[in-house]
């Protein structure tokens, strides 16, 4: 009898302890602990745009894929607009970089309606332009992705076209399947009527330019020359003899500052994937994206690893 | 040993009353502690819901502002309506700060901050690849191309980027929302049911604790109890069981250890009862044969005196000095003798108890001192007297006691005796007052014992039987006697008998006698 009280009070000493405890551990905290950022890098990151086409996309992979392999910070925003948006946004100092067709360069940016012959001309050209700027117009790439208005075979037959002036033997309008930006481009409406004197065409703003072109919605496209479904013979490009499209050479511009900060190792690193992008790697990787649907950064990551760029 | 063992025994119930009011103390402590913690939470789960809501709002308007700078930039172009711009600025100006607070609104949780800076890095590359430009482009290069611009639907599409991640922040804080409310639900649920289940327990503890106070503390002291009850009705034999060893063995054998010392006491009372009594009868009895039997041989002394003077024919003077010596002495020892054997009467025997006018008693009283009183010359004054319980005889007695001594010990003025009595609880207080030659106070208790006298029978005639009968026959009929006084400003001679209602009168105290 004499221990029954001691024991009684260990007993509710330990339920009561098991009650305030039990009331405690209600909150069960569901914030996520971990982050999967690293800690960042020390200076502000290198941002790199690209243009809206699956092209660009992959180019901003490969530069970015790149460049955080040699150990640089790199933030990369895609898909933003077009030459004249992109271009304002970098000069404006929203972006560190971004690649560019010299050609395009030329005539949407600086204006320059009577382009040189040779595309080294054009390049020194462009580069002196960006230079007064501030920027710096990196090496150009092997390839060349160039405008160019592309028909159907059987309508190139019917009509017998051959190049672009003899699309004003056509009667009526002609329409063209194009980028919205077409209609008041150099290098589309406007080369067009000033250089060919077309004065009857028609742009019709289309996302898939080819698929319009096959289901007879428009009668030329607006292409660009790396795209991979020109690869075969299932549409005709039309020759330029006037040369209203400019060689479409890729270069990189970069800001003077973004150099100057991170010194010729980062020159170094985005020229040795530029001089890797052959017109043929490039229209293979667009088929990769465009035709097989594969996501651009495993085609960028796989191409740089081919050529061991990472 | 014996201390230690004592304390050790004394505390045992002690100790369970302490543990059960601590344990039931603790557990009301903990079933609160639960009830805070678990409205703390409800309250925390409140206030974060609301924070949460405000972020949704926010959020909201934010994205409305930023649809509208989307529409307002392309009816600019398109209408090339300078007010269109005007709402674009203004809404451009206003989003930073909205950002801003969304951020604070959103810092407390670790995901929705990664969301946040992933939305406003959207918002900023809107406003900066897309807003900014267009809005140069329209100064540098026109509406034309402005418009060809907005056809790219690069707006859109870096808007519905920003949507999307809208999309996201809005739906983890709904699922933050919904995951502390259901926290807090399962917390209070809980909280509810430790509380209730707390104070279950203190019911429990207390019902517990009231069997255990019933069969173990109240039983035994109900039995404790009762055993007093028979003890006080006077049976002395009543013991309790004193198995138990805490704080009520204790108790149960000090009670027996007091019914034993009062039993014994009691034996011992009755033993000097009995030897008191029959000394008492024995001495009565004494008293009564010898004063009997004094007379006798007195009266044939007073005869044979008589003798005496009658045979000598011509006795001389000094003859009939001697005679009437031996007569005297006789007749003093006779009133000795008659008075003792008054006074051993006076405490025995039967009484009439009837209920008397107090009134006609003292006229009887008066009447038989007649003389006396007419001789001191002294004026008598009787108030209004009462009907009371007692034998008139004896009460006759009494007040002629009194009165004959208020007209006997007189002073040198003309003496005044009253006589009153007053209502005193259930009892008549009677006075026979007098303005005689009083007594020192630490006489007034001698002058009720017998044959004690104050003055010499020279100044004062008597024996000194009268005040000690009067005590007896007063003290027979229930009542109680005493005097209050001081020499030479009289005496007071108070009584005290059972008043005649019938209700609450105890009838008078017969004294037990043998």
């Amino acid at each position: 009898v004499r221990g029954t009280p001691a024991r009684l009070l260990g007993l509710l000493a330990a339920l009561v302890l098991a009650v305030v405890v039990a009331a405690c551990g209600g909150s069960d905290d569901d914030a996520a602990s971990t982050t999967d950022r690293p800690a960042p890098a020390t200076g502000p990151p290198i941002r790199i745009g690209t243009k809206n086409f699956t092209e660009q996309t992959i180019l901003g992979e490969l530069y970015r894929q790149a460049l955080e392999s040699e150990g640089f910070d790199v933030e990369l925003k895609t898909d933003i607009g077009s030459t004249e948006i992109v271009h304002r946004a970098l000069k404006r100092g929203a972006l560190d970089m971004y690649p560019e067709y010299v050609g395009v360069l030329l005539s949407e940016v600086a204006d320059v309606r009577s382009r040189p012959r040779r595309p080294a001309a054009s390049y020194e050209l462009a580069k002196r332009y960006e230079k007064r700027g501030g920027f710096t117009l990196l090496a150009q790439t092997p390839f060349s992705d160039s405008n160019a208005l592309a028909v159907k075979p059987a309508f190139a037959r019917r009509h017998r076209l051959r190049t672009i002036a003899d699309l004003r033997r056509l009667k009526g309008t002609v329409k063209i399947g194009a980028l919205a930006e077409f209609r008041t481009r150099f290098e589309g409406l406007d080369g067009l009527r000033e250089v060919y004197g077309l004065t009857r065409l028609m742009s019709l703003t289309s996302e898939n330019r080819y698929a319009a072109l096959d289901t007879g919605k428009v009668d030329v496209a607006s292409v660009f020359t790396t795209e991979p479904q020109l690869a075969g013979d299932d549409y005709v490009v039309l020759a330029d003899p006037r040369r209203l499209f400019s060689s479409g050479h890729l270069a990189p511009i970069v800001s003077d500052r973004t150099l100057a900060t991170h010194g010729p190792r980062l020159q170094a690193a985005i020229d040795a994937v530029s001089k890797k992008l052959t017109t043929r790697a490039m229209r293979e990787m667009n088929a990769a994206v465009d035709l097989r649907e594969r996501p651009p950064a495993d085609v960028a990551r796989e191409f740089l690893q081919a050529n061991s760029l990472l | 040993v014996h201390l230690v063992l004592h304390r050790s025994i004394r505390t045992q119930i002690t100790t369970k009353v302490v543990a059960l009011s601590a344990a039931s103390a603790i557990l009301l402590g903990a079933a609160l502690v639960t009830l805070i913690v678990a409205v703390t939470g409800q309250r925390d789960a409140a206030r974060v819901a609301f924070r949460s809501q405000q972020a949704l709002s926010l959020a909201n308007q934010l994205e409305k502002s930023l649809l509208s700078i989307e529409s307002g930039l392309n009816r600019y172009v398109t209408t090339r309506e300078s007010r269109y711009l005007g709402t674009v600025t203004r809404e451009l100006a206003d989003y930073p700060a909205a950002t801003r607070r969304l951020v604070r609104l959103v810092s407390d949780d670790a995901g929705q901050q990664r969301r946040m800076e992933a939305l406003s890095d959207a918002i900023r590359d809107y406003d900066d690849f897309w807003v900014k430009s267009l809005i140069e482009i329209v100064s540098e290069d026109g509406f034309e191309v402005a418009r060809s611009q907005v056809e790219t639907n690069g707006g859109r599409a870096r808007l519905d980027r920003v949507r999307a991640q809208f999309e996201s922040l809005f739906n983890r804080e709904r699922a933050v929302i919904r995951a502390r409310e259901r926290a807090a639900e399962r917390g209070s649920a809980r909280a509810i049911g430790l509380g209730i289940g707390g104070l279950a327990l203190v019911i429990a503890i207390a019902l517990g604790f009231t069997l255990y106070l019933r069969r173990s503390v109240l039983r035994p002291v109900r039995t404790v109890a009762e055993a007093t009850g028979r003890l006080a009705a006077g049976d002395l034999s009543t013991r309790v069981p004193t198995e138990r060893e805490d704080e009520l063995g204790e108790l149960a054998r000090g009670f027996n250890s007091m019914a034993d010392s009062l039993e014994r006491g009691r034996e011992q009372l009755e033993v000097s009862n009995a030897e008191l009594t029959r000394s008492n009868a024995e001495l009565e009895q004494f008293a009564s044969v010898t004063s009997h039997d004094l007379q006798a041989p007195l009266t044939t002394i007073s005869m044979y005196a008589e003798l005496l003077e009658r045979r000598r024919g011509d006795p001389g003077p000094d003859d009939i000095d001697l005679v009437d010596g031996i007569r005297g002495a006789t007749q003093q020892a006779r009133a000795l003798i008659r008075d003792l054997l008054e006074y051993s009467r006076a405490g025995r025997g039967h009484l009439d108890v009837e209920e008397v006018p107090a009134g006609h008693v003292v006229d009887q009283a008066l009447e038989a001192l007649a003389g006396a009183i007419e001789e001191s010359g002294a004026q008598v004054t009787v108030g209004d007297l009462p009907v009371v319980r007692a034998d008139s005889a004896n009460l006759c007695r009494v007040f002629q006691n009194l009165i004959g001594n208020a007209v006997k010990f007189t002073g040198e003025d003309t003496p005044h005796v009253s006589i009153d009595a007053e209502r005193d609880d259930g009892h008549w207080r009677f006075s026979v007052r007098d303005n005689g030659i009083g007594m020192k106070p630490d006489h007034a208790r001698r002058i009720f014992e017998p044959f004690q006298r104050l003055h010499g029978e020279e100044d004062y005639p008597g024996t000194g039987i009268g005040l000690a009968i009067c005590e007896r026959i007063i003290d027979q009929l229930g009542g109680r006697i005493w005097v209050s006084s001081c020499p030479g400003e009289g005496s007071v001679f108070s009584f005290t008998l059972p008043a005649a209602s019938p209700a609450g009168a105890e009838s008078p105290r017969v004294r037990a006698s043998a």
